[in-house]
């Protein structure tokens, strides 16, 4: 692997399973001059009220005109690794090191857990990650976002959460049908993100909504790829139906166990906007729903790392108004959300390719 | 109108004459309309400065927001501000080197004030009784401790000494009295309080009054005393106000060779008093264990949540004892504490281990299983590749093979569905009922205190349906009731591995400890080797059961099963009984037995299918329940079933269950 190179700054990231402080000190007598980044531990903001010590999440050190800095990774449930927002409290020297430049910091970011190998270089034995390249890939699209679980909270001081015995099956069967979908798609490689009233869940309320249904994933449609559909079947989700075609509103949807479905909805880019398509079976109806654009971000919904808008409150706000944050049992996908279109109609002739039941 | 001449009164008509312009300015501007004018105009500048003034504002403080924040994301901070309560303290103590200290001691009230911060208060009626004592520390004035004796009761003046024994030389000591605090004062306490100087303690009679402050080992700094006049009367409330000079930091510590472990010493016993020879400058106890390690060890990397509330001396007692265990990682340790109190973390930081704080929701019970229930979430989320969780309390002692017993039995619940948790606690193991430590039974109930909990039943089962916090429920009852356990059973040690030790709390009391814990069989050989461990699979077990049972000796049915002598002396022995049973869940004659023979009758517990398993007299005793137990095809016919009638009912008999 050769000389470490950044000669200026070498960033070296260390997993969190319980970091002793003693090299702190040697580090500090050696002639460092150290900073440490800590806050609190996100993985006890989703439950009430829980307080403990802070966490580490950054240490630079620093020696003549070289930096280390050195990225505290955690363990989160959803078997990835999380980093913590680089954030400088007031006392701190901003001119310490020019964090502009760092790697790391920007922004809270979240990885997949990779496997270590040892080496040697320049004498030194370290380890990296056994495919470095997955782990650099995936550094500029690592970001990450907490769910509001203190919005969450009052959101279910003011509308009780739902603790029937349905509720629970619903929301047992809805995650176990996710959790197929993300690994049959993982394997795909095929990127997706919550969507419609499965992003409503995460945003308003951190969970699912046990009223919901079904389980709504957006894809990309430049990232669709035709084994899609048979991965799906193979996984045990028949397809249930399939809308429109990949020039045009594409829609699938499988059929998971205990009623639930999955629904996938496929993004179109436009030059200001995204968008995506809706059929009504009956009428060969076409539907449009519009979206600002945006990026991807990750985040944790239950106990899953899995991609959001970063852009949500928008997201949100396009699909279902400014007056989200009521719960609204009737939904009428033709009807209720504001960012619907109608969008013509299917010619007769297409509807054998466009409007596919099973 | 041709004689029309015009008015020589009017002035002729034409071009107006000019006025002066004071005149003309005087009447523009006292005009009406131009002074309804000036006005508006006045105020439309006034609002316009206005706007200009705060859009200069706004964008002066961006501006400063923005270049305080230039590197980073500007990102929505939660609770930054997330303070902790913290009890009235003394302030920052700058130069001053007296304290100034206000002791008031009545019938029905005492307070303690320090440097005008009240330290101290209390007039609620019906409690506070008895001798209230504050340590404060004498070079900070920093409140260490805070006990009250009611030495009106007796045994509260052993309780007393025992703590002002403990408490380090040179600290401040407060003494007060509320309402009586004389009538237990027995000889020792009196002896004590004379080396402390005072004059009045030793003579304290009935229902004085007595406010004192002095030194340990040092000089008293000021007494009041007021003799109750008759029987039936109070004395006088007396006010106390003392001036303390404060002594030198340094004179106030010890002086401990530098190691982390002393830095974290000092930084405990400059804020905390009452915990003896922690902080004893000769020889202070150790705070860092080296149990042998434990080979093998399949718990190593199973996370371990104590816990806790306020009872900071159980939980020092309780953590001394799980760092002595061989085989515990320190570092998988958590301790969460339900509510913002300082001496409990204290006691956590003390021994370098991690604590979590909780803010209390809900009230008695709820609140519990509400702490529960944060505490175990929060596990898993710290620990998000552990499947299993060990679950301890405050006030437990912990066996030194406490994780020896979990690594062996461990694999047990990974491979048996039917299995719903392991926990080191037998609730029928007392000091003349258990014998055997290799010795493990599987039974149908959850015992707690000291048990291991499954992930996947906590996440999948337990986490989702968790009662609310409006529910006053126990949370382990919760867990026992059917429709969570689902016919799922414990493994546990004949030899209990935990000890509970705890006599105050929600559920306790000293009778009730007394009587169902003081006597419990704890384990103190190290390194058991547990015994044919995967005999207690399901099918395994039964197995077992069929064995013994073929090869036990059956009792002679017509003695009392209550005596002695039921159970011949031999040791080592197996014996069976059987014991009338209609239903599943007709508990009637084991009840009874259970009475007579002083185990856990409170409710039923230990069984499995209808049977239970003990020792008696040192020989395994079995009872079977007839015809309820599939196992009572094992009774000869010519047996006949045990019944014992529960006597019949006197006028208050003794409470309903109460659980710990």
């Amino acid at each position: 692997m050769g000389k470490l190179n950044n000669a200026n700054e070498s960033s070296l990231k260390i997993i969190n399973a319980y970091l002793n402080e003693g090299w702190f000190r040697i580090a500090e007598n050696m002639g460092f001059q150290c900073l440490k980044i800590e806050s609190k531990d996100p993985r006890l903001d989703g439950i009430d009220s829980l307080s403990g010590t802070e966490i580490p999440l950054h240490y630079i050190c620093k020696l003549a005109t070289h930096a280390i800095h050195l990225v505290v990774f955690h363990e989160r449930s959803g078997n990835y690794l999380w980093h913590g927002h680089l954030r400088l409290k007031g006392h701190i020297d901003k001119k310490f090191v020019p964090f502009q430049k760092l790697q790391f910091g920007r922004y809270p970011g979240a990885f997949d857990r990779p496997e270590l190998q040892q080496v040697t270089i320049d004498g030194l034995t370290v380890r990296i990650p056994k495919n470095p390249v997955h782990f650099l890939e995936e550094i500029p699209h690592s970001r990450f976002i907490e769910c509001r679980y203190k919005e969450a909270r009052a959101f279910f001081q003011q509308y009780l959460d739902d603790n029937t015995v349905e509720a629970m099956t619903f929301r047992k069967s809805a995650k176990d049908l996710l959790q197929l979908a993300a690994k049959t798609l993982k394997k795909l490689g095929v990127r997706f993100w919550l969507s419609s009233g499965t992003c409503l869940g995460w945003y308003r309320q951190c969970n699912i909504i046990p009223y919901s249904k079904d389980v709504d994933l957006g894809i990309f449609i430049q990232d669709y790829k035709s084994d899609i559909i048979i991965a799906f079947q193979d996984a045990g989700l028949p397809l249930k139906h399939k809308f429109g075609k990949v020039e045009d509103s594409l829609e699938l949807s499988f059929q998971g166990k205990d009623d639930v479905k999955l629904d996938i909805f496929f993004f179109y880019e436009e030059t200001d906007h995204m968008w995506n398509g809706g059929t009504q079976a009956k009428t060969g109806k076409k539907f449009k729903y519009l979206f600002p654009k945006f990026t991807l971000c990750w985040t944790e919904f239950v106990d899953m790392k899995v991609h959001v808008p970063c852009e949500t409150i928008e997201y949100i706000e396009a699909n279902y108004g400014k007056t989200w944050k009521i719960p609204v049992k009737m939904w009428d996908w033709k009807n209720s959300p504001p960012n619907v279109r109608s969008n013509g109609i299917w010619p007769i002739s297409e509807w054998d390719e466009v409007i596919q039941l099973y | 109108m041709d004689d029309w001449k015009p008015s020589p009164l009017i002035k002729p008509f034409g071009a107006r004459k000019k006025r002066s312009w004071y005149l003309t300015w005087k009447y523009k501007l006292t005009n009406q309309r131009t002074l309804r004018r000036f006005c508006q105009t006045g105020a439309v500048l006034f609002l316009l400065v206005t706007v200009i003034v705060n859009i200069k504002l706004i964008l002066d403080t961006r501006r400063a927001i923005s270049e305080a924040s230039e590197d980073l994301e500007p990102e929505q901070d939660y609770d930054e501000t997330l303070g902790r309560l913290e009890p009235p303290r003394r302030r920052g103590s700058g130069p001053r080197r007296v304290l100034d200290v206000e002791v008031y001691s009545s019938r029905s009230k005492v307070y303690v004030a320090v440097d005008g911060t009240t330290v101290l208060e209390d007039e609620a009626r019906e409690q506070g009784r008895g001798i209230h004592v504050i340590v404060l520390n004498q070079a900070t004035g920093h409140v260490m401790a805070k006990r009250v004796f009611d030495t009106y009761s007796p045994h509260e003046d052993e309780a007393m000494v025992l703590f002002l024994n403990m408490v380090a030389p040179g600290r401040v000591l407060i003494c007060t009295v509320k309402d009586e605090g004389s009538f237990h004062l027995k000889d020792t306490a009196k002896a004590l309080l004379r080396s402390l100087g005072s004059q009045a303690g030793p003579a304290l009679g009935w229902r004085d009054t007595w406010a004192f402050v002095g030194r340990k080992g040092g000089p008293v700094l000021g007494e009041k005393h007021s003799k109750s006049p008759a029987l039936s009367s109070w004395g006088d409330p007396v006010l106390l106000k003392t001036d303390v000079p404060l002594s030198s930091a340094e004179e106030a510590e010890c002086h401990w060779t530098d190691t982390e472990m002393n830095r974290r010493r000092r930084r405990f016993c400059s804020k905390v008093e009452g915990y003896g020879s922690v902080c004893s400058c000769k020889d202070p106890t150790p705070i860092e264990f080296s149990p042998d390690p434990l080979p093998n060890n399949k718990v190593l990397n199973v996370p371990v949540a104590v816990i806790a509330g306020n009872r900071p001396n159980y939980l020092y007692r309780m953590l001394r004892s799980l760092l002595s265990a061989q085989g515990v990682s320190p570092q998988m340790i958590t301790v969460f504490i339900d509510g913002y109190y300082e001496e409990p973390m204290d006691v956590v930081a003390l021994f370098g281990l991690r604590g979590i704080q909780h803010t209390p929701i809900s009230i008695k019970n709820a609140r519990v299983s509400q702490h529960y229930k944060a505490s175990l979430t929060a596990t898993f989320n710290l620990f998000p590749e552990a499947k299993f969780a060990v679950v301890l309390e405050e006030d437990l002692d912990i066996a030194v093979d406490f994780f020896s017993f979990l690594s062996q039995s461990i694999h047990l619940l990974e491979e048996d569905d039917s299995l719903y948790c392991i926990s080191a606690w037998n609730d029928q193991g007392y000091e003349h009922t258990a014998e055997d430590p290799a010795l493990l039974y599987r039974v149908e109930t959850m015992p707690g205190l000291g048990w291991v909990l499954r992930r996947s039943l906590y996440k999948e089962e337990l986490e989702p349906k968790w009662p609310t916090p409006e529910k006053l429920w126990d949370w382990d009852m919760w867990m026992r009731m059917p429709e969570q356990r689902r016919g799922r059973e414990c493994i546990i040690p004949d030899v209990s591995r935990s000890y509970h030790f705890g006599i105050v709390g929600l559920n306790m009391n000293g009778y009730f400890h007394e009587a169902y814990f003081k006597k419990h069989k704890f384990n103190t050989v190290p390194g058991v080797q547990l015994r044919n461990v995967d005999s207690l699979k399901k099918e395994a077990y039964e197995v077992e059961i069929h064995r013994l049972l073929s090869g036990a000796e059956v009792l002679d049915h017509s003695k009392d099963p209550c005596e002695d002598s039921f159970l011949p002396d031999t040791e080592g022995h197996t014996f069976v009984a059987f014991i009338r049973m209609e239903k599943e869940d007709d508990f009637t004659t084991w009840t009874q037995l259970a009475k007579c023979l002083h185990i856990w009758d409170l409710d039923v517990r230990g069984n499995h299918r209808g049977l239970w398993r003990l020792f008696r007299k040192k020989n395994h005793f079995l009872v079977v329940g007839v015809p309820a137990s599939p196992y009572s095809v094992k009774k000869p016919p010519s047996v006949t079933p045990i019944f014992l009638e529960p006597p019949p009912k006197e006028e208050g008999a003794p409470g309903a269950a109460e659980q710990t």
